[in-house]
């Protein structure tokens, strides 16, 4: 059975506790670049539980797409704006707080709930995936363009409209282009 | 290993996220804990793909990637067309669109 000796749950403990490290860094620091950089290694480590779930096309894309392509947008947002510090938790607004936090524990305690009554329902351990296939690109290939044809060209869309609409939202207009040159 | 190590990982990220979302003030810090808890979705996706052997939830997590790309490319122009206009991107501060 793949994916359930000892060393297998060494290498879960650690990419999750990167994980949840690397999180927990994003949502603490004050300085923005620091903050991309642990999403950065966020990123890595949860591609690294897409391999220990058999997922090694998606871990891959996750890579090319989140620790390259999104991360490099983040960058460049957080030079333009260049900004060094941000105020690391709000203080006002207790009573709202109040509430989130509230509201963070009941969701916790509802999502704990579920995973108790999965826990028991599987007790089962992952065992290995049918055949050598899985994950693979062609097998992820087959099953998209066979089974979610539409989905795949609808997200060619969405994203056809998503650069677009970017660089109308973000291109400077004309006044705001004399704004700048008078200050 | 079993699935619910996973789904607990998952369900943690996922609560790292919502407390970035809610207790953060910066527009940037928000977005990056929104790809945080589409993240988290991924994982809890893929793992119960690989208990049931289909490849249905690889699908489904290859859309949330690419709508997360998407998302992040709007999600910044827009904050950046908002620091043009205000100067500044506390998102306490943004309330033009309040009633």
């Amino acid at each position: 059975m793949e994916g359930t000796g000892p060393v297998e749950a060494l290498l879960f403990w650690l990419f999750a506790l990167l994980t949840v490290g690397g999180s927990l860094f994003v949502i603490t620091r004050r300085n923005l670049v620091a903050a991309t950089m642990g999403l950065v290694g966020t990123f890595f480590a949860i591609a690294a539980v897409y391999v220990m779930l058999f997922a090694h096309f998606l871990a891959a894309i996750q890579v090319l797409v989140y620790a390259g392509a999104v991360m490099v947008l983040f960058v460049f947002v957080v030079m333009i704006l260049n900004r060094e510090e941000d105020e690391p938790w709000a203080l006002s607004g207790l009573a709202g707080k109040g509430v989130a936090t509230v509201a963070l524990v009941y969701l916790l305690v509802r999502v704990g709930q579920v995973l108790w009554r999965v826990r028991e329902a599987a007790p089962a351990a992952l065992e290995a995936v049918n055949g050598h296939e899985f994950g693979t690109t062609r097998a992820l290939g087959s099953t998209l363009f066979r089974s979610y044809l539409f989905p795949f060209e609808a997200v060619s869309v969405v994203l056809l409209v998503a650069v677009v609409g970017a660089i109308a939202v973000a291109r400077p207009t004309r006044r705001h282009a004399e704004q700048e040159d008078a200050r | 290993m079993t699935i619910g190590h996973f789904l607990v990982l998952s369900a943690v990220l996922f609560g790292i996220g919502i407390v970035g979302v809610l207790m953060r003030r910066n527009a940037l810090i928000v977005m990056m804990s929104i790809e945080l808890m589409l993240n988290a979705a991924n994982i809890a996706l893929i793992a119960f793909a690989r208990q049931h052997g289909d490849m249905a939830g690889h699908a489904f997590a290859f859309v949330v990637i690419a709508v997360a790309a998407a998302e992040a490319a709007v999600g910044l122009a827009i904050v950046v067309a908002v620091f043009r206009n205000r100067r500044q991107v506390n998102v306490d501060e943004l309330t033009a669109l309040r009633h």
